[in-house]
This record gives C-alpha cells, sequence and structure tokens, in this order.
C-alpha cells in the first residue's frame, strides 16, 4: 500500500506551500488562496493531488499513486449557521459529527451519515454517501444547496445559493456530488438541515413484510439478518406505530455501523430486489441492506463470489462497488458509465491536467 | 434540400409545421418574449428526435424543446428561429409499482402521471400550479417544483434516470432504479437545464406512496407580515409541512370572484398549509401550525372537513394565476427566493415598490420554501406602464439577492432573467457554467443564447496565470 493509507503523514508532513517541493508531501492549507496555488502549481507540473478529509472514503476506485496529499482538515468553520431557516454553511473539512453535535441543541440535522467517525462533510460529498434513512429524507444530494470548490486548474468556482429552493442556473454544484473531485476540491457547502421530531423509536421484526402498514419509515434495514424499523415523528405517532405493529421496540434510534472486514462493498439494485440481493451475497459477508432504496452496504475478508455478484447486479441495471479492498485483485467499478466522453469533455473543462484524485472515478476517469 | 424537406423525409409531412399561422402558435411559451421558428416538429419517439437533432446540426440552426409551453421565463420561446420541437407525441406511460417508479414520455401531462399510479396508491410529488397542463419534459428542463415540494424537494430529486438525446444525435439512458449509478451524475445537470444540454424524450421518476391521512388548515391574518411571520416560526419550530402557501388580500378577491373556492376575502392574507402521514401524526402537526398562527394573530383558522373541501381549496390556489385574466390582459412575475427569516421584510419591500412605481401588485407564493411570486398585472401595450414593470421587477430581484437570496425557485432563468444572472454570480462562475454548456453542446444546437448572459465564456481564462479577484470568497 502507498501512500494513500497512511494519514499520519499529512500531519507531520505539512508545510508552508511557498517551499512545497515537488512531490512526496502531505500539505494542509489554510486558506481558498492557498488552495488555488496549490492546484495551479499541480497543473503547471503535472501532479496527482489525493484530497484528504476524514479518510473514510479513501478506498474507493482506483487511483494513481498521488504527488502531493492535500488535507482539507483547515476547513472546519461554521461559517453561518442559521437554524431558523434550517440552512448552515459549513467548511469542507468538518467532521460530521462535529457538526451534528452542535445542531442537536435545535434538534436539527445534516442528515448525512448516521455513524460517519471521522468522515467529514466534504468527504461524504465528494463520495456521493448517502445516510441509511434516505428512504424517507433523499440522498446527499438533496442536501447540497450551495458548493464553493477551486477547479482542477485553480479556478475559484461557486454554484447553487444559500436558500432551500434554487433553479438560477446549471446545477453544477449536484455534479460535485459523488465525483471524487473530478472537478474541483470543495472548500465549503451551504447545506438543507432537516428537523429531528421529538419521538424515536427501533422496532425489530421477524421480516420487513411487518413493516408494509407503515406507509413511509425513516428506514427500514436488514442488518446481518435482523429486520430493523426506524420511526419518528410526535410521541402520539410513535406509540401509535409501535402499539400496531409486532415486535420488540426500543425508543431512539440504533443505527449499525458499516460492516466491517478487509473488503468493503457497496451493492446497488433496484429497491423491489434488496431480499434478492442479501440472499445472493456470498457465505460469510456482513450486511446492512436498506429496503425500499436497493442499497446493500457489505464487508467480507475475500473477494470471492463477488464477480458473480456483479454479474448478476449489473444485468438488473445496478452495480457492485468496491469501497475498500485491493483495486489490482478486483476492479472497484465494475464495467464503465454511460456516456463516458462527455464525462472526459465534462472534467477537461475543470481539471485539463487531471490532478485532483485522478484514475478513481469510475471508468478510471 | 431544405430544412424543411430533410425533416419531412424523416418525420412525414403531417408532423412538420410550416405555415405562418401554425409557426405564429409555437412562437412563445408563457412568458411575454416571442420569437419566429423556421418550423414547428412532432417526433413520435426518441429516434426521430435524434434524427431532427442531426438535420439541424447538417443545416447550423437552432432546436428549441417544448412541451406544453407553460414556461414562464422564455426558455422556449425561439428567439434564435430553428426548429421547435414539440415534446407531446412522446406519451408513454410504464409504472413500477415493486420500485416505485415510472419510465414517463416528455410529452406526458404531469396530472395524468399521478392520476395514472393512483390506483397503485403512488403519486408524482412535483405539482407546479400548471399540472394539468404542463409536461414531465418541461418539468425536467425547469426542475420545476410546485407547493408540495416544500418537503419532498423539486423534480430534480425525483429524476431516478433519463433518456436523452445528446450531441450529434447520439442516445444515451442515464440512472436506473438502482441508488448511486457511478460516474459523474450526468441526469443530476440536465435537470433544471432547459433544453440547452439536450433533449430528454423519456423520464425514470420516482413516485412516492399516497399518505393515509392529511390536514389542510386554511388561516387568515390581519396583516401580511404576521402571515408570513408565521411561516418563518412554524420552519424554526422544526416543523416541516407538506405545503405552505401564502396569498394577499388582492389575489384572494381574484380567486374568490372568479372560482368562489370559500377563501376568506376580508383577511389582509391568507395561508394555506397541508401535513400528510399518518392519523396521530397529521392531527398533533395541524395543531402545532395552528398553535403558531395563533400566537402571530390570526383570526380564523379552518381546517378542511373533507376531500371536496380541501380540493377546492387546492383549486382556488392553483388557479391563482389564471384568475389574473380578470384585472389585466398581462402579467409578470418573478419567483426569486429569500431566505425564510428573511420573509416578512421582503414582503414589506415588495409592497413599497409596487407602490412606488404606482403598479397593481398581487402576491401568492410558496412561502414555506421562501419562494416569492409577486405578479404585477399590467398592460403590455402601453409603453410607459410596461417599463415601469420591468423596473420594479428588477427593484424587487436586487432586494431579494441582497437579502441573500436567489435569482429564480422554480420558473427557470430562459431568456427573461439571463442578464440578471451577474447579480448572482461571479465572471469565474459564469464561465465555469458557459464550460458546462460548451462540454455538453460545443456547436450550439440546443436552445442557445438561454440561461446564460452574453459573454459568459468571452475571456480566455489563460491557463492558470490568471489571478483571483480581490477579496472574494476567500
Amino acid at each position: 500500500m502507498g501512500l494513500t493509507s497512511h494519514p499520519r503523514h499529512i500531519a507531520w508532513l505539512e508545510v508552508e506551500i511557498e517551499s512545497a517541493p515537488d512531490t512526496g508531501l502531505g500539505i494542509a492549507p489554510h486558506t481558498i488562496k492557498d488552495v488555488v496555488a496549490i492546484l495551479r502549481h499541480a497543473t503547471e507540473r503535472g501532479l496527482a493531488v489525493q484530497v484528504w478529509g476524514g479518510g473514510t472514503h479513501s478506498g474507493y476506485g482506483n487511483p494513481r499513486d498521488p504527488d502531493l496529499i492535500m488535507s482539507m482538515e483547515h476547513f472546519d468553520e461554521v461559517e453561518r449557521w442559521e437554524p431558523d431557516d434550517l440552512t448552515i454553511v459549513v467548511g469542507a473539512g468538518a467532521g460530521i459529527a462535529d457538526v451534528e453535535s452542535r445542531l442537536v441543541e435545535r434538534s436539527q440535522s445534516l442528515v448525512m451519515s448516521e455513524r460517519p467517525g471521522r468522515g467529514t462533510i466534504g468527504g461524504a460529498i465528494a463520495a456521493g454517501v448517502s445516510p441509511l434513512r434516505r428512504g424517507r429524507l433523499y440522498g446527499i444530494r438533496e442536501r447540497v444547496l450551495e458548493v464553493t470548490m477551486v477547479t482542477g486548474d485553480g479556478r475559484l468556482i461557486r454554484s447553487g445559493g444559500r436558500v432551500v429552493k434554487n433553479v438560477t442556473g446549471y446545477d453544477l454544484h449536484r455534479l460535485a456530488v459523488g465525483a471524487f473531485g473530478s472537478l474541483g476540491v470543495i472548500t465549503s457547502v451551504c447545506l438543507k438541515l432537516w428537523p429531528t421530531p421529538p419521538a424515536a423509536a427501533t422496532v425489530t421484526l421477524d421480516d420487513p413484510g411487518q413493516a408494509a402498514d407503515i406507509t413511509r419509515p425513516l428506514a427500514l434495514l436488514d442488518v446481518n439478518g435482523v429486520t430493523r424499523l426506524y420511526l419518528w415523528g410526535t410521541d402520539r405517532e410513535v406509540d401509535g406505530q409501535v402499539a400496531r405493529l409486532k415486535g420488540e421496540s426500543a425508543p431512539g434510534h440504533d443505527w449499525p455501523a458499516d460492516p466491517t472486514g478487509a473488503w468493503g462493498w457497496s451493492l446497488r439494485v433496484p429497491p423491489s430486489q434488496t431480499s434478492e440481493a442479501v440472499a445472493r451475497l456470498p457465505d460469510g459477508w456482513r450486511h446492512v441492506a436498506v429496503h425500499g432504496v436497493g442499497e446493500i452496504r457489505a464487508g467480507s475478508e475475500s473477494p470471492d463470489g463477488a464477480g458473480e455478484l456483479r454479474e448478476w447486479a449489473e444485468s438488473l441495471g445496478g452495480r457492485l462497488v468496491m469501497t475498500r479492498g485491493a483495486p489490482d485483485r478486483f476492479d472497484p467499478w465494475g464495467s464503465p458509465p454511460p456516456a463516458l466522453d462527455l464525462q472526459r469533455r465534462l472534467i477537461a473543462q475543470f481539471d485539463p491536467q487531471r490532478v485532483i484524485n485522478p484514475g478513481r472515478l469510475a471508468g478510471g476517469l | 434540400m431544405s430544412l424543411v424537406a430533410d425533416l419531412r423525409a424523416v418525420l412525414g409531412d403531417e408532423d412538420v409545421l410550416e405555415e405562418p399561422v401554425e409557426l405564429h402558435l409555437f412562437s412563445k411559451d408563457a412568458s411575454l418574449i416571442r420569437g419566429r421558428p423556421a418550423c414547428v416538429v412532432f417526433p413520435e419517439n426518441t429516434d426521430e428526435v435524434a434524427e431532427v437533432v442531426r438535420i439541424a446540426e447538417q443545416h447550423g440552426v437552432p432546436i428549441v424543446a417544448r412541451g406544453a409551453g407553460t414556461g414562464l421565463s422564455a426558455g422556449a420561446s425561439p428567439t434564435q428561429g430553428g426548429i421547435v420541437l414539440v415534446t407531446t407525441a412522446l406519451q408513454e406511460i410504464e409504472i413500477d409499482p415493486p420500485n416505485r417508479s415510472a419510465w414517463v414520455g416528455a410529452g406526458v401531462i404531469n396530472l395524468d402521471l399521478s392520476k395514472q399510479a393512483a390506483p397503485y396508491g403512488l403519486h408524482f410529488a412535483p405539482d407546479p400550479s400548471s399540472q394539468s397542463a404542463c409536461t414531465i419534459g418541461g418539468n425536467v428542463a425547469n426542475n420545476s417544483g410546485g407547493p408540495h415540494c416544500l418537503a419532498e424537494g423539486s423534480t430534480t430529486s425525483h429524476v431516478l434516470g433519463m433518456e436523452v438525446v445528446l450531441a450529434g444525435g447520439e442516445i444515451v439512458v442515464l440512472g436506473g432504479d438502482a441508488p448511486d449509478p457511478p460516474g459523474l451524475d450526468i441526469k443530476g445537470v440536465i435537470v433544471g437545464s432547459e433544453g440547452t444540454l439536450g433533449i430528454v424524450t423519456r423520464a425514470l421518476v420516482r413516485l412516492l406512496p399516497i399518505e393515509p391521512d392529511v390536514r389542510t388548515l386554511l388561516m387568515d391574518f390581519p396583516s401580511v407580515e404576521a402571515a408570513a411571520r408565521t411561516v418563518s416560526d412554524v420552519i424554526a419550530a422544526g416543523l416541516v409541512p407538506a405545503a405552505l402557501e401564502l396569498m394577499d388580500r388582492r389575489m384572494v378577491e381574484a380567486v374568490e370572484n372568479w372560482l368562489q373556492a370559500g377563501l376568506p376575502t376580508g383577511a389582509a392574507a391568507v395561508l394555506l398549509a397541508e401535513v400528510l402521514g399518518e392519523t396521530e401524526g397529521v392531527v398533533s402537526q395541524a395543531e402545532l401550525i395552528a398553535d403558531v398562527a395563533r400566537a402571530n394573530g390570526a383570526t380564523g383558522i379552518e381546517i378542511a372537513a373533507n376531500k371536496e373541501h380541501r380540493a377546492l381549496l387546492w383549486l382556488g390556489r392553483k388557479s391563482a394565476f389564471g384568475a389574473i385574466a380578470q384585472l389585466a390582459p398581462d402579467y409578470y412575475l418573478h419567483d426569486a427566493v429569500v431566505p425564510r427569516t428573511r420573509l416578512v421584510e421582503t414582503m414589506a419591500a415588495i409592497y413599497e415598490i409596487a407602490d412606488r412605481y404606482d403598479l397593481t401588485m398581487l402576491n401568492v407564493f410558496h412561502a414555506g420554501d421562501g419562494n416569492l411570486h409577486p405578479l404585477i398585472a399590467f398592460d403590455s401595450s402601453d409603453p410607459v406602464v410596461d417599463e415601469r414593470v420591468h423596473r420594479a421587477g428588477e427593484e424587487i430581484v436586487a432586494f431579494c439577492l441582497d437579502a441573500g437570496g436567489a435569482l429564480s425557485g422554480e420558473h427557470g432563468v430562459g431568456l427573461e432573467k439571463r442578464d440578471l444572472m451577474r447579480a448572482s454570480f461571479t465572471e469565474l462562475d459564469l464561465d465555469a457554467q458557459a464550460r458546462l454548456k460548451e462540454a455538453f453542446d460545443p456547436a450550439g444546437v440546443f436552445n442557445p443564447t438561454k440561461i446564460l448572459p452574453e459573454g459568459s465564456r468571452c475571456f480566455d481564462y489563460g491557463g492558470i496565470r490568471r489571478e483571483l479577484p480581490d477579496g472574494v470568497w476567500v
């Protein structure tokens, strides 16, 4: 494994960018001007820059070994939280958990990963990782109202706005979601927050069919074969729902961590195929499946059986994406996405020398 | 061969119009800006759309795609001539209840989709006021909203996939029922691009289950400010209703005079709020909203007693623009958005501007997400009034932007608002958007001159040498 798996390199290699040598260096810029300077430098010299948030999504794709690792740790400020408007402007390097712990005082949430660990807001957006509550509250792209980023060739651009509804111009900010930095490095974002209602309960069911009565639950998960239904609302509402269901209930929400293992997977299938997908997981794979969405997160000790699973998923228009493992042993993304030429042309407009996370995106872009 | 002859060879004679009266019919959308197309075509499938794109490129003429023509920003006005491509023959609806989605032809009318999905207990969430006329293709092109987008988001949140004809007539299927397709989210940026990046022929849309219960509240207030404050307070209390709409006295009177929907004509402002969900939930949410309204001095609070009553209240709201016809031959409206915390002062400013220009101003808007629709009723044949209307409109937009708002919430930029884009974005921001357009449509075939002001891509960035503008965003 190369530099990519060692975030500690960043701390001891942090230096002023003026004196930065060409290769083998970690940099943690403090200002947007620094980010601009670093990326212009990288573009001039054709360097590969890996952008580092919390390192929690660093296993995706098949990146080129970086010449530079740029940590966004200093872009961690909450610039502006408007609780009465349910919006927040925050630096891309801010930890999801840190920001959530502030929002709790007004019963609000980012509605990003439930168990983010060291994950940052910018990292989750760049990787396009959605919360388990996405069946009810939508995926991460619906939270992003505005993105400020520095393009691969060092231009500072902004798209979207700081209001909850906006069709002004092209949605470059949404294009940045899941783009793995291929357009630019996100420096700050404005996000749509969501209120957390007062009551919450988690009900364990024998099978997902028992939840059919609940029109739009917050989430219905299969955690290693155990069905968990997540409810929220007013006290009366949640009490009423719990009373109607057969199953053991506990107050609050106990969210599962992503499945462990040397290899990590994200299986994506049409929602109606979720149970079938779980049944097809190779022996020994741990999983968290999101019913109604078709997303199955899995962990395993080897990639055995993954090829067959991918073939099945792709035959349904789905995907098996490797989120952690050895890209030299298993192709992380599978079949290339459609409109690859158009994707190349788009990226060329923003990162012409392909300096940010080159090769990381699906299709080897 | 001539353009029309080439098109007729592919589409047949009857699907290509070129008579002056026919061209006039398709010379504008619902905005005030008119163009003049060379011809109007009605392709019947995606392959025909692709052929039209290739023919347009060969002849070097632009294509303006159009659904029902209900757009309000001149996005579908063929001001550069060329071909108007009408999608109304693309009528497929294929509902997939287990996956809660549907493949829908671009020409399908928004409300027809929800009607067809209803037997499966499903509906399409975006519900623009024009939903009984506007098409899914138009909704996708404009990222349309509607009252119920407050809780569920605009069209972009409900497009899972699409079939699109790109430059060169290339047909591509993007996205699908499976979540998170890898690669750049190209479909995501096509939504809301107003036909400038390609032509969407079919969309795979998300359908939501119809909620078991609903409460619709009608609340009247002694002042617009009290109603606006109620909106802010409801959101601040941590409740996002399904819809939260505000109408001022003049608007209510116009609607009542026409429809008798039972809206209170005596109040300075009326709020229409709706909560959806299970019975226990909607009852407690409706109570919370009523409490907030009372604390802000609501003089009447009525809860729709039944389905018919609810339908009538919504008919009143959604017919508002139609009711203007009684007052004046034309109307001009902006759809700027402000942060919800700034609603009270923004409404006060809007009335002050209208009074200063001596204009008839009515307001009906999506208050819950701060999306204003200040509407000026006037006669555009009077050039003096016309000038005042546009100056007042620009002042309103400027105020909203100063308040931290956005130029357009759901109607799109089109031609009408494109020169105001410079007030929202820097030169570099607009250049980035122009680069996006260039990557999709290097020949400039798809709806040219819309969205971006002229000169957006005018400067050569000069590689990496250009300095940052002083002090911006740093």
